[in-house]
């Protein structure tokens, strides 16, 4: 009796480490679901390149790592490297928004054409010569 | 009098678009790297890797934001920015440097090596990377791998997880360019 409980615990014990190596090996950070998450901070494409044009150090205080709404006219729309990706028009020609959707908005972004308005949010990363904003989902 | 400003005119029309076709840019390069250990594999993807090529002087300029490496996991994403690269700290990694004997009017694959200057933590190394160049229709495709070795960006690597990360990490890039409008 005192065997088969041990047994069985000894079981259960083997399942919860299955358990969790398997979530482990398969929890994937690219999707953080950013539509649960509370927008910090709501702008519009053109003010978001703009700060970080004219200050990047301020605007990286302000804007890295937060979630971020932004309201933008889609420039371009890329499938490049398998990722669905939406730039959005800056205040310059050089500068925008470049937005990393996730894989489950393939469908919608698809379905986007160029110079159409669109509400989207997704994390701020910093800036190159755009801003970066990853785990990007589409706000209807 | 009116014929030498037409032609002056004409002249710095016909160089400006020369400028213009000059330079070529990437704003979505991709970067992975990939560290090999008998305790775990990690692998992380950059999709947002900065790059412009200056075609007249061969020279090339790549920028990346660490934190934008994807991980399979987010403890391994936490560590990478946190305690590894101190991104807070420094956020970016760039490389600059020369083209050799390349030559941008040659269609189809070249193989040459790029000489130049790696920073990852405000730490510079000279390095020299082989890399395929490849011209289809006035667009260029440059892809390319090469190894770096941890210890020579001074990356503090806590003794308990040294068995899980690889010495020398490989990196894999893959850039396809545009024409860069000004």
């Amino acid at each position: 009796m005192n065997n088969k409980i041990k047994i069985v615990i000894f079981l259960f014990g083997l399942l919860l480490l299955a358990g969790a190596y398997i979530y482990m090996m398969f929890y994937d950070a690219s999707h953080i679901n950013v539509i649960n998450t509370t927008t910090e901070i709501s702008t519009d494409s053109r003010e978001l390149t703009a700060s970080f044009l004219n200050n990047e150090k301020q605007a990286n205080l302000v804007y890295k790592d937060k979630v971020v709404e932004v309201v933008g006219i889609v420039k371009e729309i890329t499938f490049l490297n398998n990722r669905n990706t939406i730039v959005l028009q800056g205040g310059n020609k050089n500068s925008g928004v470049l937005c990393d959707m996730q894989s489950d908005q393939f469908i919608k972004v698809q379905q986007l054409k160029k110079g159409q308005k669109v509400e989207l949010k997704g994390i701020c990363k910093g800036f190159l010569k755009d801003v970066v904003l990853l785990n990007c989902m589409l706000i209807n | 009098m009116n014929k030498i400003i037409v032609l002056l005119f004409l002249l710095t029309s016909v160089m400006s678009s020369d400028i213009k076709s000059d330079q070529i840019i990437t704003r979505q390069g991709q970067v992975s790297f990939f560290s090999y250990t008998s305790v775990e594999n990690i692998e992380a993807k950059n999709n947002q890797v900065l790059s412009i090529i200056d075609l007249s002087k061969n020279e090339i300029a790549i920028s990346m934001l660490m934190n934008a490496f994807i991980f399979k996991k987010s403890l391994m994403h936490e560590h990478f920015n946190e305690s590894y690269i101190e991104s807070d700290l420094y956020p970016k990694a760039t490389f600059q440097g020369e083209i050799i004997d390349f030559d941008p009017s040659a269609e189809g694959v070249q193989t040459k090596f790029v000489k130049g200057t790696l920073t990852i933590r405000n730490i510079a190394k000279e390095i020299e990377i082989k890399t395929d160049i490849d011209k289809i229709d006035g667009k260029y495709l440059i892809t390319g791998d090469f190894e770096v070795v941890v210890k020579d960006f001074e990356i503090k690597i806590p003794p308990i997880l040294r068995p899980n990360i690889a010495e020398v990490i490989s990196i894999k890039f893959r850039f396809e360019y545009q024409p860069y409008e000004k």
